[in-house]
């Protein structure tokens, strides 16, 4: 038994220790630091938590009238709807489809990216193609959807005047249902790829530097030191981003889809999301729309809990 | 105890400062007069959820004008006619309305449900006490009705108000005739598209340009010209019938299609917004616009300066087979342009609904009618003696005098008119198209799946459509969604309104 050097140091751990038996939190003590964090955890009950009671309608037969209290319970009704439609099969793969195209074909664009420009060694060149690419990030979807409307339509649209003046057939990209994934990977890659690279770079800018002369020792190639050294590096951060992203999957960006979508390409281009709005929003049926809206939730965390359980089985710190 | 009384003075400023910024969220909503009673002549304070059909709200001129003649000091909360669905279903579900409140979706079941619920004043007993209210007509009442019961003061909107504009330049520069059947009217598309009627040398034009609107774009008013009823038809024997299992809906899409295939229309009309449209139009990319026949006006100006040599000429009168018999036009919603509301929760008691009622009618009043028709005379248009008014400045008016348009309760019947010829001549188009008049029988019926699942079975049946013309499906492929709208619920709405028709017959 190791014993304590200043006597006061442990009796004032001692102390710390009751105080904590006494009261679990330590609220007298560390009253300051309760209050710092109180309009944040408000911010939370209020806006977050606090709202999440109203899914209880999804059981209901919600009138607006008739509020909460008053409206009928029907019990599964909606759900037994939303799972016997139709409709339901086309949204989750819609959905599904999307969310792995985003994860396939996006997400490692920006890993890419970063470690390309980390290459770059001129110090201008690198810092205006940085902020070149992420200025679309600021441009909001309608903005994106009507520049590629000018670019696509087969009606005096840029591309498809080029595809004409080579003797090649026009491409209805906008109304094909063939091409509508197309065309919104291709927006969100245009609009969200600079933005997502800062993190990745910023991640890189903290890789050792020891690591990369050792490599030189051993004389390893550029794409070594990329693949061996910074790769592994940045590790943590990919996974962590990638629980998120995935967290997010059903979040396929409503205002971008809906923007995107019209009656000859619904068959693909139809989400939850815009169904949400239509159904619920457009057509006042509250209590259905917040049943789709409540299982898409649903599915979102079932997702995050497997996918940060793999991370951790994978040996990363995942995200909680 | 120092640092303990400190710690409770921060709590309260925390606690303050967080209730600050939940009642910020909280108010702003509601504030309805407070209870005292109204007098029916006192200065009144109205608030209106008003729907705005231009790019910006007006500016205080013609307000302050109009609070003046209507003795009210009016506070408009203006909702996009682009996003009224979405904001009115809110409005109604968190219950933030206003003393007035304009409701254009009679058809939507959210709106029909309040109605109905009881959320808002029933005015058809208090209405024939005022003068302007009281000449409201009896059809109109009824058509504006849910299950008999009126709740609201209705529009009273054109009954019909499309037909077919077309390049008068293009026409007599080709040798071309107005058209007056379909047939002659695909003749034209024809010529517009393939034998250069701008005379540029280049194949830049095409005969119609069309958005992606079946009912308000040229499908719907084509498909009249074929004779096909108006959403719905009822026959001798109650059966009702969808307007796209008739046979001249199936005409019309053949129509569209053929429009398509040649190239004489717009390939991209299915992705078109209403404003590229005319654009395209004005810009002499084509020169036949199936609409509002009003729209002419709009398009005329739009062309100024780009387009100088544009003359237009307004037909209504095509049929399908050239008999004049056969001629017929939809009535948007039957005539009835929607309701002004009154909640109970704002307007609290029968003495503020009757003062709210006084102010509805003063807007009917023949000079607050000027006033949100043409603005303040001097400043935005001169009277001549005749009584035609000539707008002086077509920006100005178009930023503070047109946003109201759309809010006048009443439409026509005034003694003021329009010194514009094209103005004047839509005018009497519209007027013209009331004797042929398709209604749509089922308009103020109930459906209990119509109301739960109607606009998703419609999407069924408008992707078809599209489908049909842009050639991804064929007529079997038509069938097959039409059977699997019946399948999906579309069985169950033509037996309910069968039922529902009965019921009001049996009356």
């Amino acid at each position: 038994m190791a014993k304590p050097v200043n006597v006061s140091d442990a009796s004032l751990l001692k102390l710390d220790r009751q105080a904590v038996r006494k009261r679990p939190f330590g609220i007298r003590k560390h009253i300051l630091l309760y209050l710092m964090i109180l309009p944040g955890f408000l911010y939370f009950v209020v806006f977050k938590y606090f709202p999440m009671g109203g899914l209880v309608i999804a059981f209901q037969d919600y009138q607006p009238y008739q509020g909460i209290l008053g409206s009928p319970w029907v019990g599964f009704k909606h759900f037994v709807r939303l799972f016997t439609e139709p409709t339901f099969f086309m949204l989750l793969r819609n959905t599904l489809v999307l969310f792995a195209l985003n994860i396939v074909v996006f997400f490692p664009l920006p890993i890419i990216l970063a470690l390309m420009l980390n290459e770059v060694r001129h110090r201008f060149f690198k810092n205006s193609i940085q902020t070149i690419v992420y200025i679309p990030h600021f441009m909001s979807w309608v903005i994106i959807v009507s520049i590629s409307y000018v670019f696509l339509t087969v009606d005096g649209g840029v591309l498809n005047e080029l595809l004409a003046s080579m003797g090649l057939p026009k491409i209805s990209f906008l109304t094909s249902p063939e091409w509508v994934r197309t065309v919104y990977i291709g927006q969100i890659i245009w609009k969200e790829l600079g933005w997502s690279t800062i993190i990745y770079l910023a991640a890189i800018t903290v890789v050792d530097t020891q690591l990369y002369e050792a490599a030189d020792m051993d004389g390893a190639s550029r794409l070594r030191k990329t693949w061996h050294v910074t790769l592994p590096a940045i590790r943590p951060v990919i996974i962590t981003l990638l629980i998120l992203q995935i967290g997010s999957t059903l979040d396929l960006g409503f205002e971008h889809m809906y923007l995107l979508l019209n009656s000859l390409n619904r068959e693909v281009a139809e989400i939850f999301d815009t169904y949400i709005y239509t159904a619920g929003l457009k057509n006042g049926q509250l209590s259905y729309s917040t049943t789709v809206g409540l299982f898409k939730g649903v599915v979102g965390l079932v997702l995050v809990i497997l996918s940060n359980r793999l991370a951790k089985k994978l040996g990363e710190d995942g995200v909680y | 105890m120092n640092d303990a009384k400190k710690a409770r003075k921060a709590t309260a400023a925390l606690l303050c400062s967080s209730f600050l910024l939940l009642s910020a969220c909280g108010g702003g909503g509601s504030q309805a007069a407070s209870g005292q009673p109204y007098d029916e002549n006192s200065k009144a304070t109205i608030s209106w959820l008003n729907i705005l059909h231009t790019a910006s709200p007006p500016t205080d001129t013609v307000l302050n004008k109009i609070e003046e003649k209507t003795n009210a000091d009016i506070q408009f909360s203006w909702i996009p006619d682009a996003s009224k669905e979405e904001r009115i279903n809110t409005a109604l579900a968190s219950d933030s309305l206003a003393d007035v409140v304009t409701l254009t979706m009679l058809d939507n079941s959210s709106v029909r449900n309040s109605l109905k619920s009881g959320l808002f004043w029933e005015v058809d007993p208090y209405l024939d006490d005022y003068p302007n209210l009281a000449k409201i007509s009896e059809d109109t009442r009824r058509s504006a009705s849910i299950d008999g019961k009126l709740y609201g003061v209705p529009f009273q909107k054109d009954l019909a108000r499309n037909g077919v504009t077309i390049r008068k330049d293009w026409l007599d520069k080709l040798g071309l005739e107005t058209p007056k059947t379909t047939e002659e009217l695909m003749e034209v598309a024809r010529a517009f598209t393939e034998d250069d009627p701008d005379g540029n040398g280049k194949n830049d034009t095409t005969g119609f340009v069309d958005r992606s609107d079946l009912i308000y774009g040229a499908f719907k008013t084509l498909s009249s010209y074929f004779g096909t009823p108006n959403v719905w038809e009822v026959s001798e024997d109650g059966k009702m019938t969808p307007e796209f299992m008739t046979e001249p809906y199936i005409q019309t899409m053949d129509y569209m299609k053929n429009l398509y295939d040649n190239g004489y229309i717009n390939q991209d009309f299915a992705v078109t917004a209403k404003t590229d449209q005319q654009q395209k139009f004005a810009q002499g990319r084509a020169g036949i616009y199936v609409g509002a026949i009003f729209d002419s006006k709009n398009l005329l100006n739009m062309a100024k300066g780009i387009q100088d040599d544009m003359e237009l000429v307004l037909v209504n009168n095509i049929t399908s087979t050239g008999n004049e018999a056969d001629r017929a036009i939809w009535a948007a919603n039957n005539g009835i342009g929607g309701l002004l509301a009154f909640p109970r929760s704002e307007v609290k008691d029968e003495a503020e609904l009757k003062r709210v009622l006084k102010f509805v009618n003063d807007l009917m009043d023949e000079e607050t009618y000027a006033l949100m028709t043409y603005g303040i005379e001097g400043t935005h248009y001169k009277l001549d003696d005749q009584g035609a008014a000539t707008i002086l400045d077509s920006d100005l008016w178009q930023q503070e005098v047109q946003p109201f348009a759309a809010s006048r309760p009443k439409e026509s019947g005034y003694d003021i008119h329009d010194s514009d010829p094209l103005k004047q001549e839509s005018d009497k188009l519209i007027a013209e198209n009331a004797d042929y008049a398709v209604l749509n029988p089922a308009y103020s019926l109930e459906s209990e799946t119509y109301n739960t699942q109607g606009s998703e079975l419609q999407k069924m049946i408008t992707d078809a459509t599209y489908k049909y013309i842009l050639g991804e499906i064929d007529r079997s492929g038509f069938d097959t969604a039409v059977e699997n709208w019946k399948n999906s619920g579309g069985a169950a709405i033509i037996s309910e309104y069968e039922a529902a028709y009965k019921e009001i017959q049996s009356q």
